[in-house]
């Protein structure tokens, strides 16, 4: 059975599943693209050989339906997500350098940037890829067809990637010149202070930080309280790392010490510029989101959104 | 074997002991917590972009009108303060110690400014951002003492003698000594310079017991000279120098005047054109700057709002003008992609 799951991958050059419960289905398994093993009868063989373990052969068609659906959805939007984010944020820096005389002085201060994947922006994207569900199981179950949307790689294709880093290099667009603009020469507050590179450096990260996670609530159609508890609480991760990291020595600090608590906050300008570069940056997409499901909707969306309980 | 093969096909097998199917962590594992599902209804649509686009307008339009409210001064004077002898000479002219840095600049004032009113000196093409620049500093030297004297000041952490330079670094080396002093009139306007720095700056990062020594004695002069009987925690000017700018345009605060400047008068400013902006092309203004609740003069935010908000009622009214002239049901098959390519549509 090997050789022919072997011949049927090499000749049609789609990927192979296999499936099979016994010691001699243990060759095919391995060699098929995905192979799931059923434990029970005949023994644990084919589990311990196996990609996936089903308990009973009917769980094969949630197995398929269900879960293939949605991890096909969460890995194709986590990774197209994945590098929105990354780009919006590296870009600032790019353009940053451009009015740096390319000196390779970063925008931000060191630790800003250390704990960007780490703590502001990483659970959003965790969530993202674990958590989302576009449709109940039911609806899955019901609607066969949708599993068609991985077989033809529509979440995935070269179009959906290349617009998602078109979409990164807008915001960091946006992000960048509307600090800037807003925030310099003149003063920002009403004691007659100007802003120097820490008060541009956390105002343009406070965007980013801001930019990324709502881009993601607006992109994701399914809220629980988990999705609720990330996006919202990486955001005020930043904050709270801004004041605790402020309030270290100049010498572990440098530019961020107190810059939150004695600049930042106590500043309209900054709370303004961010909301107005925020909202800015986010209607492109949003926009683009609209039209692609009321005018030009595909049949996930039409699916999606028939089953949508407010519908 | 039997129990197996009876629940496989039959699959009606009772368990012996039924696991919790309401508890919490079921749910979660289960993927079926309680979520909230938006809808995009075009109605909900077009609310939402109109209600964005009535906040940002009128607020665009507040920003507007108080930045308006602000009355700024500019005055370039690197150009016109050198002597005629000199235009075309401009580096002979600023290394010279022998020549008079003196130069007199008529400003008018051009509406009521209410005191505070806020100096600043702007210097454009200075790159403080500059990766080099920014690193050639000692935070613990500037707290703690010249035994904290670091690599990281090179090449300006030792004099010729070998004896530390406080404050070391090219950011104070480079501290910009230009000077202004204001008459009305006859009148001298004080000008106020203390408190121009951030407290947190002169509080906790420049030290009370530090005090310059060996600074700017050196063949290389980069800016002013420090008084080294004054702490570093009270050299406002040098604390305001090295709180480092973000781009090569930029201004940082000279000092506060307490008066009221009246329309329509005519302030004469005194200035001390010491520092060398000409060698590498920089240009050096004077600004005089009242500040609002929202900071000083800048357009850009309102015109932003205003722009973001037309933005949204634009799209606002285009999605209604569709919905209105299209309206199609919702989960109209006929806009599904295959059937519209059918001829449908």
């Amino acid at each position: 059975m090997e050789a022919v799951t072997r011949l049927v991958k090499i000749r049609t050059s789609k990927t192979t599943l296999a499936i099979g419960d016994g010691a001699n289905d243990v060759g095919m398994l391995q060699e098929a693209d995905i192979g799931v093993g059923i434990s029970g009868a005949e023994g644990m063989q084919a589990v311990m050989a196996s990609d996936f373990a089903i308990a009973q052969f009917r769980f094969l068609e949630r197995l398929l339906l269900v879960h293939g659906h949605w991890c096909y959805r969460r890995i194709a939007a986590m990774i197209c997500y994945f590098f929105f984010k990354n780009i919006t944020f590296g870009f600032t820096l790019f353009w940053f350098e451009a009015h740096a005389m390319f000196s390779a002085q970063p925008a931000y201060n060191d630790w800003f940037i250390s704990f960007y994947s780490v703590a502001f922006t990483s659970l959003p994207v965790i969530a993202l890829g674990v958590f989302d569900k576009d449709v109940s199981s039911r609806v899955c179950l019901e609607v066969p067809s949708l599993h068609q949307d991985g077989v033809n790689n529509v979440f995935f294709s070269w179009s959906r990637i290349l617009s998602w880093m078109l979409n990164g290099m807008c915001c960091s667009i946006i992000i960048y010149f509307g600090s800037l603009n807003a925030i310099l020469v003149q003063a920002v507050r009403q004691d007659g202070r100007v802003a120097g590179f820490d008060i541009l450096g956390v105002t343009m990260y406070s965007c980013v930080v801001w930019t990324v996670n709502c881009q993601l609530a607006l992109y994701i159609s399914y809220f629980t309280w988990i999705q609720h508890f990330v996006i919202w609480g990486s955001i005020l991760i930043w904050y709270t790392f801004l004041v605790i990291y402020g309030l270290f020595s100049p010498a572990i600090s440098a530019t961020a010490y107190h810059v939150f608590v004695e600049a930042c906050a106590p500043s309209p300008l900054y709370w303004l510029s961010t909301l107005m570069i925020v909202v800015t940056a986010l209607i492109p997409f949003f926009v683009y989101k609209i039209s692609r499901t009321l005018y030009y909707p595909q049949y996930h969306d039409q699916v999606q959104r028939a089953n949508s309980k407010n519908w | 074997m039997d129990e197996a093969s009876t629940s496989a096909s039959a699959g009606a097998t009772r368990r012996a002991i039924p696991p919790a199917r309401s508890g919490v962590f079921y749910r979660f594992t289960q993927q079926n917590l309680p979520a909230w599902k938006p809808a995009m209804t075009p109605g909900c649509l077009i609310a939402m972009f109109l209600i964005i686009g009535i906040i940002f307008v009128p607020f665009g339009l507040l920003c507007l009108q108080t930045s308006n409210h602000v009355a700024e001064i500019i005055h370039r004077y690197d150009f016109d303060c050198v002597p005629n002898a000199y235009r075309g000479n401009w580096q002979a002219y600023i290394k010279d110690s022998s020549i008079s840095k003196n130069c007199t600049l008529q400003a008018k004032v051009l509406e009521h400014m209410r005191a505070p009113i806020y100096v600043y000196y702007e210097l454009e093409n200075f790159y403080q951002n500059h990766r080099r620049y920014v690193k050639s500093r000692s935070d613990k030297q500037l707290r703690f003492g010249a035994k904290y004297t670091a690599e990281s000041c090179s090449p300006v952490h030792r004099d010729n003698n070998g004896s530390p330079i406080v404050p070391c670094g090219l950011i104070a080396w480079s501290l910009f000594n230009d000077t202004y002093d204001f008459t009305r009139g006859s009148k001298e306007i004080k000008v106020n310079r203390k408190n121009i720095s951030w407290k947190s700056d002169r509080e906790h990062k420049f030290g009370k017991n530090v005090f310059p020594s060996n600074f700017q004695n050196g063949t290389l002069i980069g800016g002013g000279k420090l008084d080294p009987t004054v702490p570093l925690s009270e050299q406002e000017d040098l604390i305001v120098w090295m709180r480092t700018a973000a781009l090569p345009k930029f201004r940082k605060l000279y000092g506060i005047i307490e008066d009221d400047l009246h329309a329509d008068e005519i302030i004469t400013i005194l200035i001390g054109n010491n520092y060398n902006t000409y060698t590498f092309g920089g240009k050096k203004s004077i600004v005089l700057s009242t500040a609002s609740w929202l900071g000083g003069k800048n357009d850009f935010l309102g015109h932003a709002y205003i722009v973001t908000g037309s933005l949204s009622i634009f799209i606002s009214i285009l999605f209604a003008l569709i919905h209105v002239k299209y309206p199609r049901p919702q989960g109209d098959p006929n806009r599904l992609s295959w059937n519209r390519k059918n001829g449908n549509g």
